[in-house]
């Protein structure tokens, strides 16, 4: 059963829309990511459903009951910052506190409350410091615990690490992770970082262009996207235009100026593009290609560059350019060499 | 070694003001204690805190800042979280509009004040035509007048000091106090008040200063109703008594520092930060 639902949602800024007909519908206790190049809506998504922004239409519906109406301070929904928003005239405490005050929480079950949900973010003692003296990492968990302590209905997120180092990012987000696990919160995560979101979220949303293009868990984004941007923005870089493609037996023949190439089996898109991620090519110098290799296209390589650990070739077919990346290569290949690539039917994905 | 350079930045700034400011003031206020040249005499200050005429310009020039400072802040306030709020373009130009007023002289301005508030001014002519009152209101010459004179003064000040506290205010700490359940009065009282409080403090300091050492507004609109800079003026240039007018400037001295010290000891409690 879905906690929350947005119908046919549209937010415009300066009548320009933002979201158009926008719908999402996440279940009870799920950590969903909203993730997409900036400007696709995410955050647009994020501050409607915390109720900082009204829709111009559509509906917003919270556990079957019309939100859509319903001011920020009567929705207890927590809000997690991209700049942690912490009070600078209030010690770590009293920014925690300040959701109970103003619930009227008596002052003995506030302390209680408060210390407790220090110690969950691993933050006890540092009650009586100000946000000044706090460095990054910690005024994130001050901000966390600002929101959990109201025991919120929804936890939302907006890009919560990204003002933080790389170390810190990772380990802030199995932080945020087991504490979302611990309380079973329902949570909405925005995020740019592919594999910040593909690493904590039960499900995960690829936004462009105020739509959601695909929304599913994140194995299975990564192994079957099912547009051609989501393709592109998890890391397929090479795009097939087929011509026509027909059903075989034992998967689909796909044809592009004549040439056939076969795919494994796929039911859920009638796609015509097929993508492929360079990792997954393979390359083979000519006069050094095995005999009988399936999905196998001539060409010459344009430019090779070494990577460290594996080198990374352009090269350009009668189908088309290809980028390979080829960490075998024991004798690199030239620039302008002659080779076979071969496009490994089970890794290519049909994509709309 | 040459850590001690950077000193040297600021020592023409110090030497100027120990030479004209440290040293004159510093001179004038030990020669308050010297009426004539011989022994330490405090009798001078006995004297005149037991004078009443004394007192009550004393009372009626801290009544008069006091109350200006108030009115300031609280006509200030809301017009500034109003400016504050705007987007770039329209805050340059209300900005624009807001100093306007102090690009003509405090001469000038009194004067227009004396043609709109006066016996026969616009103020009471619009009264008295309309019917509200028979006899026209006594308001120039009176104290009422100078605090109008000053609160014209000092509002763009009072307005620029808080506009530029406001901005600094990032538009998030209100949602984020808002999505922690306070109402619109709620994140004004706990949010937007304290954090605006080190501007109240630096525009109530300058208009409290500004309007105690004021002299041609009170001048000019105060009429017989003296302040303490008009009777240090009077004692000075009217009566030669250059040493009253020592003792009087050295209190409006002492006056000003106790209540800056005050409003900073009344800002660090207010807004405690660290």
């Amino acid at each position: 059963m879905s906690l929350f639902t947005l119908q046919d949602v549209t937010v415009a800024y300066q009548k320009q829309a933002i979201l158009q007909d926008f719908n999402l519908s996440i279940g009870e206790g799920e950590l969903v990511s909203l993730l997409g190049p900036s400007g696709c809506g995410k955050t647009t998504t994020l501050r409607l459903i915390a109720g900082f922004l009204q829709s111009k239409q559509g509906k917003f519906l919270f556990r079957e009951k019309d939100y859509t109406k319903v001011p920020v301070n009567k929705r207890n929904f927590g809000f997690v910052f991209q700049n942690y928003a912490l009070f600078p005239h209030m010690t770590v405490f009293d920014n925690v506190a300040f959701g109970l005050r103003q619930r009227k929480v008596s002052k003995a079950s506030i302390k209680d409350r408060v210390l407790r949900v220090l110690d969950i973010v691993s933050l006890k003692g540092f009650e009586e410091r100000f946000p000044a003296a706090l460095s990054g990492g910690q005024k994130q968990r001050v901000a966390i615990a600002r929101a959990l302590v109201i025991e919120p209905d929804l936890l939302l997120f907006d890009e919560p690490l990204s003002n933080l180092d790389a170390n810190l990012r990772v380990n802030m987000r199995v932080e945020i992770r087991r504490i979302q696990q611990e309380l079973g919160i329902t949570t909405v995560y925005v995020s740019h970082d592919q594999e910040e979101c593909f690493s904590i979220s039960d499900k995960v949303a690829i936004m462009n262009k105020g739509i959601i293009e695909q929304l599913s868990d994140p194995a299975t984004i990564y192994r079957q996207p099912k547009t051609k941007f989501v393709a592109d923005f998890i890391g397929f870089k090479n795009f097939i235009q087929f011509d026509s493609r027909r059903q075989e037996s034992d998967g689909i023949a796909a044809t592009v100026q004549g040439i056939t190439l076969y795919v494994q089996q796929q039911d859920n898109t009638a796609g015509l593009v097929g993508a492929i991620r360079p990792d997954d090519l393979r390359l083979y110098a000519l006069d050094a290609a095995p005999m009988t290799v399936e999905n196998a296209v001539q060409g010459k390589v344009l430019i090779s560059t070494y990577l460290g650990r594996s080198y990374q070739y352009e090269v350009q077919t009668s189908i088309g350019r290809f980028t390979v990346n080829d960490d075998a290569a024991a004798a690199p290949l030239a620039n302008g060499q002659d080779i076979v690539l071969e496009i490994p039917k089970k890794q290519i994905v049909l994509v709309d | 070694m040459r850590n001690y350079y950077k000193y040297l930045l600021i020592l023409p700034g110090v030497l100027f003001l120990t030479i004209f400011m440290l040293v004159p003031i510093g001179m004038t206020i030990i020669s308050t204690f010297f009426p004539n040249e011989a022994a330490a005499d405090t009798s001078n200050y006995a004297s005149l805190f037991r004078d009443s005429y004394f007192l009550e310009i004393l009372w009626t020039t801290l009544r008069v800042s006091i109350l200006t400072t108030i009115i300031c802040m609280v006509l200030g306030f809301p017009a500034a979280y109003f400016i504050a709020r705007m987007s770039a373009k329209m805050k340059a130009v209300l900005l624009i509009l807001t100093i306007f007023p102090l690009l003509t002289s405090p001469v000038v301005r009194s004067f227009s004040w004396m043609v709109i508030i006066g016996r026969n001014g616009l103020v009471n002519e619009a009264l008295m035509g309309i019917g509200i009152i028979q006899e026209p209101l006594e308001i120039l010459y009176t104290p009422t007048a100078v605090i109008i004179g000053l609160v014209h003064l000092f509002l763009p000040l009072t307005i620029i000091t808080l506009v530029g506290v406001m901005e600094s205010i990032e538009s998030d700490l209100l949602t984020a106090a808002a999505s922690l359940g306070a109402s619109r009065i709620g994140v004004f009282a706990k949010v937007v008040l304290p954090l605006c409080v080190p501007g109240l403090v630096i525009g109530g300091i300058l208009v409290f200063v500004g309007s105690f050492t004021a002299y041609t507004t009170p001048a000019l609109l105060g009429g017989q109703q003296r302040v303490l800079s008009t009777l240090l003026y009077q004692n000075a240039n009217t009566l030669n008594d250059w040493h009253m007018a020592s003792i009087l400037a050295a209190i409006m001295i002492v006056v000003t520092l106790i209540v800056i010290t005050c409003m900073n000891l009344l800002a660090n409690k207010l807004n405690p930060r660290r």
